[in-house]
């Protein structure tokens, strides 16, 4: 790095442009023109233009709404049934998961079942729960819990199969005591891969949740979306798409991020652990999200 | 890690050698047997569920699906239903892992990549149900409204793979190939593609299992054939049994398709990859 | 006085086409405040024998015996890589194999073995935040700390460059020097090895010990004097003349 010689940074037009964040900026803006190209070439009468929806949605934020419940309502009871079946996932699932882990019985009677579970549709349990639970809470809570059981399961039990053997045996020649030895090498061992279940596991159990809610519920987000399909307003399904965008990505970055830099201080770069989307090969080492 | 030696060729099996051998037998004997013991619990609580806890008209035992199966496959739609499904997974999920490919390509450029990033988010973490929604409630029954959802909720699958297969691109044998003059051609067909290939497999093995999912959806919502049709009238009329059969059906034989042809087909042509079979 | 005493061992590990003799019929015995190297090529099963002495594993046959004053010994080792835990900073690693880590003692001395290591300072870094060669100071500092009566060190510094493995091997003379403990060296560096030890046990391919030779040079060693260099050549014709290294 001898000859650095200052280049005067002129904010030339053709820089700016292939600056990253303009690049990011102007994807949406790329996807409202083709939406109003779309608008004004199909000339449909349900098709709507891009004011339209955002009409509706500012509409939606200023609580003016013809549906029954206005769209904090709506997401603030679909955030409860998410947390409520969430948690009960993570429990069942954890116990399982460990239990798997530590014993290869235990893993040899339960293992297919866990990955049909897992290529299980939520629209199977969704549907089902609205016949058997009728509409309410109960039906989305529990869709939420099995579609999340399965990730939480496989993800944890991974994290058991992949202790730092050379840790332990470290530990073992040192004669470290078995109750330190869990509390300082086998329980932060496994926060990643636990950290991955929960995260991963999360955005399962809300897809599973809003399937859950258009057939077992008569209100939630997933119910609301519904009700506007079913209304024929096809800038309110738009719009309504767009606040699960929102609602998703606030879950991603206000949530997730900001525990996960928390509990991870001690990696220098918050590389993650690559989620484990199937119990038998654990091998797949392309992180592929759901 | 103990240390690997050369092969040591003696006469009889050692005490030791006996020992493991014995031990190995025991644990796959051990393993067989909790395994057929977790076949029969599940069945069979499903089988005491069903009429004891449930009424079996809601939730039809295992014996009972057995029983429906041969009926479904001779009431003719069986045939047509398992076809009108697969024909839109292959149209819906052949466009969207054309059009991932070309994105996860095209992220390897600094600024393609961060123009699509958002969009790859979206597509992975929103729920199908609101691309079905959206494409059902603009086109209806045209093929527009099941082609957009598919595409939009399986393509970022396909990109993600893609891209990280680019990422990992073997730089290394690149560079040993320009220094030995190799043509890109051959470069190309050397070391790019052997390299991507096992990517797009997963993409397409994991792509495929969202996809059949999605397209369920949109068949319950908006069609007159298909598996997800099928499902969406039997409920309504209270079939359970003809539900389960109708679901199970399609979901063993995606089943299979996934886990047993694909995945031992990926096995099968990337045995080279020592990393793969290391569990 | 600490003892090492090893009769008759022997190891083998898989069935069939995968079986191996790791070790085969090894006798040693190590007493007192010596510096013993074991040396040999990859496969040797040197680290075997190590895993062996740590108690990481059993034995097929044959007994192992560590003692200090006929009571059973307190041994301390250091690994190839660090193996230090990611998640906890320097100090509590060295704390977290110590027998009491909540006394004072415990802290006090912990900090003394990171200040002969010099890296006095450095106690409340994460290992991420450290050197290849920070790291496996830790990793001697840990070994240390434990006050052990014998040292089991395997390759040590085989993943460190030359120059930071060479400043490591003259602070771990000082430290053997000044603690007077029995040390049990597993290396592949024949150089290595007659720089630092008293003593070097030769291995071959299967797992047998084919020479104990003594090294009675005055320390400290350098690799330029011509008697390391003979003792260097002595020990690497051993292997020659057995035809014994695998092409």
């Amino acid at each position: 790095m001898a000859t650095a010689t200052a280049v005067p940074r002129r904010r030339n037009p053709v820089m700016l442009i292939r600056s990253p964040l303009v690049a990011r900026a102007l994807f949406p803006v790329v996807v409202v023109g083709v939406w109003t190209l779309i608008f004004y070439g199909l000339e449909s009468q349900i098709f709507p233009s891009p004011a339209r929806v955002l009409d509706f949605m500012w509409n939606e934020v200023r609580l003016e709404t013809l549906a029954r419940s206005n769209v904090y309502q709506t997401f603030l009871l679909s955030l409860i049934r998410l947390f409520t079946g969430f948690a009960i996932a993570v429990v069942v699932g954890t116990v399982i998961g460990l239990a798997m882990g530590l014993s290869k019985s235990v893993d040899a009677f339960f293992h297919d079942w866990v990955m049909a579970t897992l290529a299980m549709p939520a629209l199977v349990w969704a549907l089902f729960a609205g016949l058997v639970f009728g509409f309410g809470s109960l039906g989305p809570i529990l869709v939420t819990a099995v579609t999340g059981i399965p990730y939480v399961i496989v993800n944890v039990r991974e994290g058991v199969r992949n202790t730092p053997r050379e840790l332990f045996d470290m530990a073992t020649s040192f004669g470290v005591p078995r109750n330190r030895m869990t509390r300082h090498l086998l329980l932060p061992s496994l926060l990643p891969f636990f950290f991955a279940a929960v995260r991963y596991g999360f955005s399962i159990g809300w897809k599973g949740l809003v399937l859950a809610e258009v057939f077992a519920s008569d209100r939630g987000a997933g119910w609301m979306i519904k009700y506007w399909y079913d209304a024929h307003r096809a800038y309110a399904v738009i719009g309504y798409a767009f606040f699960f965008v929102v609602f998703a990505l606030f879950l991603e970055k206000f949530v997730f991020d900001r525990i996960y830099a928390r509990a991870f201080r001690w990696r220098p770069q918050a590389g993650t652990v690559e989620v484990v989307e199937e119990a038998a090969e654990p091998s797949v080492q392309q992180p592929t999200i759901p | 890690m103990a240390t690997t030696l050369e092969e040591q060729h003696l006469r009889a099996p050692s005490a030791e050698e006996q020992r493991l051998r014995a031990q190995q037998r025991r644990e796959t004997q051990r393993r067989w047997f909790w395994r057929i013991a977790g076949y029969v619990t599940v069945l069979g609580v499903w089988e005491l569920v069903s009429g004891w806890v449930l009424a079996e008209s809601l939730l039809p035992g295992p014996t009972r699906i057995v029983r429906t199966f041969p009926e479904i496959v001779n009431s003719g739609r069986f045939f047509l239903s398992f076809g009108a499904t697969l024909t839109r997974i292959g149209i819906g999920f052949g466009l969207a892992f054309i059009g991932g490919a070309v994105v996860g390509m095209l992220a390897q450029s600094r600024w393609f990549s961060n123009f699509f990033r958002d969009a790859v988010t979206i597509g992975l973490t929103s729920p199908g149900l609101i691309w079905a929604l959206m494409g059902l409630v603009i086109w209806g029954f045209k093929p527009q409204g099941w082609i957009f959802a598919i595409f939009l909720a399986t393509f970022a699958i396909v990109t993600v793979n893609v891209a990280e297969g680019i990422r990992a691109l073997p730089k290394d044998l690149l560079d040993m190939a320009k220094a030995f003059g190799t043509p890109t051609l051959r470069r190309q067909r050397e070391i790019v593609i052997p390299h991507l290939a096992p990517y797009l497999f997963t993409a397409l093995r994991f792509g495929f299992s969202n996809g059949w999912k999605i397209t369920v959806l949109t068949e319950v919502f908006s069609s007159n054939k298909g598996i997800g049709f099928e499902m969406r009238v039997s409920s309504q009329l209270f079939q359970l049994d003809v539900f389960f059969t109708w679901v199970l059906s399609f979901f063993v034989f995606a089943l299979i398709l996934e886990k047993l042809i694909l995945q031992k087909a990926e096995r099968r042509f990337f045995r080279w990859r020592e990393d793969v079979s290391v569990a | 006085m600490a003892k090492i005493a090893v009769r008759d061992l022997r190891k083998e590990f898989g069935v069939g086409d995968e079986r191996v003799v790791a070790l085969e019929n090894v006798n040693l015995h190590v007493e007192g405040h010596v510096f013993v190297s074991v040396v040999g090529p990859s496969g040797c099963g040197k680290s075997t024998l190590l895993n062996i002495l740590s108690g990481i594993e059993t034995p097929s046959s044959g007994t192992v015996e560590i003692t200090q004053d006929e009571e059973d010994a307190h041994p301390g080792y250091v690994f190839q890589s660090s193996r230090l835990l990611p998640w906890r900073t320097v100090m509590d690693n060295l704390l977290f194999v110590q027998r009491n880590p909540s006394s004072k003692e415990a802290r006090e001395r912990c900090q003394r073995y990171l200040d002969m290591v010099h890296l006095g300072d450095k106690g409340d870094k994460y290992p991420g935040e450290l050197s290849g060669g920070m790291q496996q100071r830790v990793g001697i500092a840990r070994a240390f700390c434990i006050e052990p009566d014998v040292l089991f060190m395997d390759e040590p510094f085989s993943h460190l460059d030359a120059i930071t493995a060479r400043s490591l091997r003259r602070q771990l003379h000082e430290m053997w020097v000044e603690t007077k403990k029995t040390v049990l060296f597993v290396t592949h560096d024949v150089g290595e090895a007659v720089e630092l030890s008293n003593r070097i046990m030769v291995f071959a391919q299967g797992g047998r010990l084919i020479d104990d030779i003594t090294v009675d040079l005055p320390f400290p060693r350098d690799p330029s004097q011509d008697e390391v260099a003979v003792a260097k050549a002595h020990v690497l014709r051993k292997f020659e003349e057995l035809d014994l290294v695998a092409t």
